[in-house]
């Protein structure tokens, strides 16, 4: 189907819900003295985006179709696209938005007289990565990555009186400023060489006769600075380490997890349906020619090797998650660029799993740094035997899972991405891969020894887990845990997705 | 297929060979004659004081911002009136009505929060924060102990 504009509000609303509490958080926040209500409305609006998105349903009795019912269409005169890939983005957003809000509810940085803002901004760059996930029209994916950067700064910079948030946000600012720049310079070349924004008919345009390889593998590469950017590869990942390191560490979190997963989407929705042709088994074939797996097979290397590299000598904990959050676009690059179904699977079983454990190492550090302030290693050093044995345990978890160590979900995620490249015969990415898993052990390892095998020193304050934190962490740290052993349903969840709407 | 970009290049090499040869001649041509007085910066006539590097009131930006609220307004405004004439003529005028209310809605939520938060005045009293409020207070806390 493809619909008008007032049609397509009927397959709108969690987008319409997310609108609506956006809107309710900056109103009662000009009635209400009680700042500390301001979250619990974001909170609601962001599981109800969930709930409309993924449906309702107890015991086969459905109470809420969501939007997975729907069918597949463009809405909005094909602007976005209403398809199960969208459907499996928009779930993993709202599940960011949902925790990362549960995740400021308990945070010490967020609690202020500001926080309305906070929510409501926190809310709004929600809504921009909705559309991103969705875009099949050049001029819109610009418009919600804009709109997703521009949120994104000034959650960055919120925290008014530090001066490192705010020159995180400053630096976030003038390099997102010139990535979309040159973005947006590439689309232009795009469209003249199609003469059209439309992902299909650059396609078909792109198929119907042959451009100049040199001219448009320069477009690809302009475009490319836009989307590295957002996922944080290797070479437009200098903002990454600065950015991750001043900004709260909810909105850090939510940068990790959310901003990525929209990047991907993003990525992955103009690089195949738009640039790519389906073939045969489930394999892909770039469209004119121009050899671009081959770029993207170097980008990926560097960007795990470089990420991983760099993470060893850090001692800041967020600047650690932020290298390691780098390499972790490495790999899951890795997947894209074997240029198959089974390539895009892995990717999106990946961010599901990157989303557990990003999120739940985010959440550890947070714990430590609202009992002790402190975000260093130093910080966490015998964080087991001063009251935080079950964050320590929660956290060893998490990277032990980033690790990809066996009974962990991330073994299963990684597994994929490396059975995807195997079946692709790029063992020479397979090979760098490994050995880039086996380096991260020691920075990961690094972290479980100073909370467990390292005594505290007297000056270290007591850490204790309050019930709010400690909720999301134990569902998350036993979600990890159940994914590495019994991972079928949502692996069924990321096959069924990688379906793209082309036309009917 | 690298001919294709020689048009560019071309235009290019023009591009820069035009401003330098302009330069060049007028450098040739007009009169060098420096004075202190001429070589003071031009700012609209008066005579220039004090350096450029001062710190520009914030509150500039902040106006200049609530501005773009209304300048959205007008841009979005303008396409509905043109074709309203025809939403008319299908029958879903009041559809069109109530949807560019509700955008108007919209935006005037933003204008009444920035109202609301006093950022429509020239000079806003900050209010403290937090750990402002607690420092003050243990200062003034402090002499009674003395």
């Amino acid at each position: 189907m493809n619909l008008g504009s007032i049609e397509s509000l009927a397959y709108l609303y969690p987008e319409g819900i997310l609108l609506l509490s956006i809107l309710a958080v900056f109103l009662v926040d000009l009635c209400v003295d009680d700042k500390e209500r301001l979250g619990n409305i974001a909170l609601v609006g962001a599981a109800l985006a969930l709930v409309f998105t993924s449906g309702l349903s107890f015991f086969d009795i459905r109470l809420i179709e969501g939007l997975q019912g729907a069918g597949e269409g463009w809405l909005f005169h094909r602007m976005i696209a209403l398809d199960s890939f969208a459907i499996f983005f928009k779930v993993i957003l709202s599940l960011s938005l949902v925790g990362v809000v549960w995740m400021s509810l308990g945070s010490r940085e967020i609690n202020g007289p500001n926080q309305g803002e906070y929510y409501g901004i926190l809310l709004a760059s929600g809504l921009g990565m909705f559309f991103m996930a969705s875009a099949t029209n050049l001029l819109l994916a610009y418009l919600s990555l804009e709109f997703v950067s521009l949120t994104s700064y000034v959650l960055t910079g919120y925290l008014t009186h530090n001066r490192r948030s705010g020159e995180a946000a400053l630096k976030y600012l003038i390099y997102g400023g010139v990535a979309s720049g040159t973005m947006i310079y590439g689309m232009s070349w795009i469209f003249g060489l199609t003469g059209s924004l439309d992902y299909t008919e650059i396609n078909a345009a792109l198929l119907q006769n042959a451009p100049d390889q040199l001219t448009l593998f320069i477009a690809l590469v302009l475009m490319l600075a836009g989307f590295g950017y957002k996922i944080a590869a290797v070479p437009f990942h200098m903002w990454a380490p600065d950015v991750y390191h001043g900004a709260p560490i909810p909105v850090t979190a939510f940068l990790s997890v959310g901003s990525k997963a929209a990047g991907f989407a993003l990525l992955m929705r103009f690089f195949y349906p738009a640039l790519s042709q389906s073939g045969d088994a489930g394999m892909w074939q770039f469209v004119p020619g121009v050899e671009w797996p081959q770029l993207m097979l170097i980008v990926a290397m560097v960007t795990m090797t470089l990420g991983n590299l760099a993470a060893l000598n850090q001692y800041n904990v967020k600047r650690l998650l932020a290298y390691s959050s780098i390499a972790h676009a490495g790999y899951i690059l890795m997947g894209f660029v074997v240029l198959s179904d089974e390539g895009l699977r892995a990717m999106l079983f990946y961010i599901v799993v990157y989303y557990l454990m990003n999120l739940g190492a985010f959440i550890v550090v947070m714990v430590v740094a609202n009992n002790t302030g402190r975000e260093d290693l130093e910080g966490f050093r015998g964080l087991a035997w001063r009251g935080g044995a079950l964050p320590a345990a929660a956290m060893a978890i998490f990277l032990f899972s980033l690790t990809g160590l066996p009974p962990l979900a991330g073994f299963i995620g990684k597994f994929y991405l490396f059975a995807a490249v195997v079946k692709g015969q790029f063992y020479w990415l397979a090979v760098v891969g490994i050995l880039n898993s086996v380096v991260s052990l020691y920075y990961y390892a690094r972290i479980v020894k100073t909370m467990f095998l390292d005594q505290p020193s007297d000056s270290e304050g007591e850490v204790t887990l309050d019930p709010h934190n400690g909720s999301l962490l134990a569902i998350l740290s036993v979600a990890t845990v159940i994914l590495g052993v019994y991972w079928a349903p949502v692996f069924d969840f990321a096959d069924r997705s990688t379906r793209f709407f082309l036309g009917s | 297929m690298l001919f294709n970009l020689g048009n560019v290049l071309v235009f290019s090499i023009l591009a820069i060979a035009f401003c330098a040869v302009h330069l060049a001649l007028g450098k040739l041509l007009r009169p060098h004659n420096p004075e202190a007085k001429k070589l003071t910066t031009y700012e609209c006539g008066e005579p220039p004081t004090g350096g450029a590097w001062i710190n520009f009131n914030i509150r500039f930006y902040l106006i200049a911002l609530v501005f773009v609220i209304f300048e959205i307004e007008v841009a979005f405004i303008f396409p509905v009136a043109v074709a309203f004439r025809d939403w008319l003529l299908n029958g879903q005028g009041l559809f069109a009505l109530t949807e560019i209310l509700i955008f108007l809605g919209i935006l005037v939520v933003g204008l009444v929060y920035v109202w609301a938060k006093r950022d429509l005045e020239w000079l806003k009293r900050l209010q403290p924060t937090a750990a402002e409020a607690q420092t003050a207070a243990k200062e003034s806390e402090l002499p009674k102990a003395a």
